[in-house]
C-alpha cells in the first residue's frame, strides 16, 4: 500500500506548490473554490496515474507491493482527501483565524503589547461580522430583504443543525 | 481493508463515547477530553483489528492486503484523520461566527435582523473577550494590568501565520 501513500503525499506536494503559485500570480476572487478545483484536478490525475504505473514505483521493496490495486487506490485517495481537508483547516486558520489576527496585531504593535481598546481600534469586530455576512450572502446561506439579513432555507437548516449540536453537546452559545 | 475497516469502526465507537460524555457532563477543557478519548480509542482500534479476519477471507482480490504493520498503520491514519475532521467540526459548531449568526437569524426567520439588531444580540466586546480569555488560558497571551502581550508560543504562532498570509497574499484577514 506504499504506492498509494507515495502518490497521495506527492499529490499534496504538487497541490501546495500549484496553490501558492495560483494565489501569488493570479489572485483568484473565489479563493476556496479555486483551491477545491485544483485539488480535485490533481486527485483525478493521481487516480489515473495510479493505474498507469507499476506497483513498486521502480524502487519499493517487494514486501510492500503485495496489496490489491483496489485497496491501495482507496487508501491513497482517502489519505489525499484527508490531507487536503487538513490543509483547508490550516488555510482557514491563516485566512480567518480571529485569535491569530489578534496575536499578529499585538506582535506588530510598536510596544508589542496592546490593551483591549487598542485591539478593537486595529481590528474592528464589526468588520469581522460584515466579512462573514458577505461570505454567507455569496454562498447563499443568507439574503438581504429590505435592509434585514434573513436565513435562506439552506441557512435555516445549517442554523438548526448547529443549534442542535451546541445544545446536545453542551457547547454553550459560543461564536 | 482490515486496517481501514477497523479504523472506521474505532471512530464510530469514539464518536458514540464522545457524544455521550459531552451530552452527560458539562466539559470545560474540551480539547483535552477530545484527545484523551481519542487516545483511549487506540486500544479499541487494536482490539477491533485483532478481531477482524484477514482480507482474503472477506474481500475480492483487488481489495486484499496482507495483515502487516503497514495495513495496521493505515487504519490508525484513517482513525486519526476522521478524528481531526470531526474535531474541526466541533470547533466550527462551537466558535464559528457564521454559525452563531445563522442561529441568531433563525430566531425570527421571516423578519430577520438588521446589522444593529444582530450586534445587539451577538456583542463585539463579548466576542473579543471570549477569544482573549481563551488565548490567555491556552498560553498564547499574557494579561498584565489590562495589557495583552504574546508568550513565546504566541509569538511563534503569530510569526508563522503572518508569514503564510504574506506568501499566499491573503491580506490581514481575520
Amino acid at each position: 500500500m506504499l504506492k498509494g501513500l507515495f502518490l497521495a503525499s506527492g499529490g499534496l506536494l504538487i497541490f501546495l506548490v500549484a496553490h501558492v503559485a495560483l494565489f501569488r500570480w493570479f489572485m483568484p476572487e473565489r479563493r476556496f473554490v479555486a483551491m477545491v478545483r485544483l485539488a480535485a484536478a490533481i486527485g483525478v490525475g493521481m487516480i489515473a496515474f495510479h493505474r498507469m504505473i507499476p506497483s513498486d514505483l521502480g524502487f519499493l521493496p517487494a514486501s510492500s507491493t503485495g496489496a490489491g490495486w483496489g485497496v491501495d487506490l482507496l487508501n491513497g485517495t482517502l489519505v489525499y482527501g484527508f490531507l487536503f481537508i487538513g490543509y483547508c483547516m490550516f488555510y482557514f486558520l491563516v485566512d480567518r483565524g480571529f485569535s491569530g489576527r489578534i496575536m499578529i496585531e499585538i506582535e506588530q504593535s510598536p510596544e508589542r503589547r496592546l490593551r483591549r481598546q487598542d485591539i478593537v481600534a486595529r481590528y474592528s469586530m464589526e468588520a469581522v461580522l460584515r466579512r462573514r455576512l458577505g461570505e454567507m450572502l455569496e454562498i447563499g446561506r443568507i439574503v438581504v430583504k429590505e435592509g434585514r439579513f434573513c436565513n435562506t432555507a439552506k441557512g435555516q437548516s445549517a442554523a438548526a443543525m448547529f443549534a442542535f449540536v451546541k445544545r446536545f453537546l453542551q457547547l454553550g452559545e459560543g461564536g | 481493508m482490515r486496517g481501514l475497516v477497523a479504523g472506521l469502526l474505532a471512530f464510530a465507537v469514539y464518536f458514540i463515547v464522545q457524544v455521550a460524555v459531552f451530552h452527560s457532563i458539562k466539559v470545560t477543557r474540551r480539547a483535552t477530553v477530545l484527545v484523551t478519548i481519542w487516545i483511549a480509542g487506540l486500544a479499541v482500534y487494536a482490539g477491533l483489528y485483532a478481531a477482524l479476519p484477514d482480507d482474503s477471507a472477506l474481500w475480492p482480490a483487488p481489495f486484499v492486503a496482507a495483515s502487516d504493520g503497514l495495513t495496521f498503520t493505515c487504519g490508525v491514519l484513517l482513525y486519526f484523520f476522521l478524528f481531526m475532521g470531526y474535531a474541526q467540526f466541533i470547533y466550527m459548531a462551537e466558535s464559528s461566527v457564521g454559525a452563531r449568526t445563522m442561529i441568531e437569524l433563525s430566531v425570527n426567520p421571516e423578519k430577520g435582523l438588521t446589522l444593529e439588531e444582530l450586534t445587539g444580540r451577538y456583542r463585539h466586546d463579548w466576542m473579543l473577550g471570549r477569544r482573549l480569555a481563551r488565548m490567555v488560558q491556552a498560553g498564547y497571551l499574557i494579561e498584565e494590568n489590562g495589557w495583552y502581550r504574546t508568550t513565546g508560543r504566541g509569538r511563534l504562532v503569530a510569526g508563522v501565520l503572518a508569514h503564510c498570509k504574506r506568501v499566499l497574499c491573503l491580506g490581514p484577514g481575520g
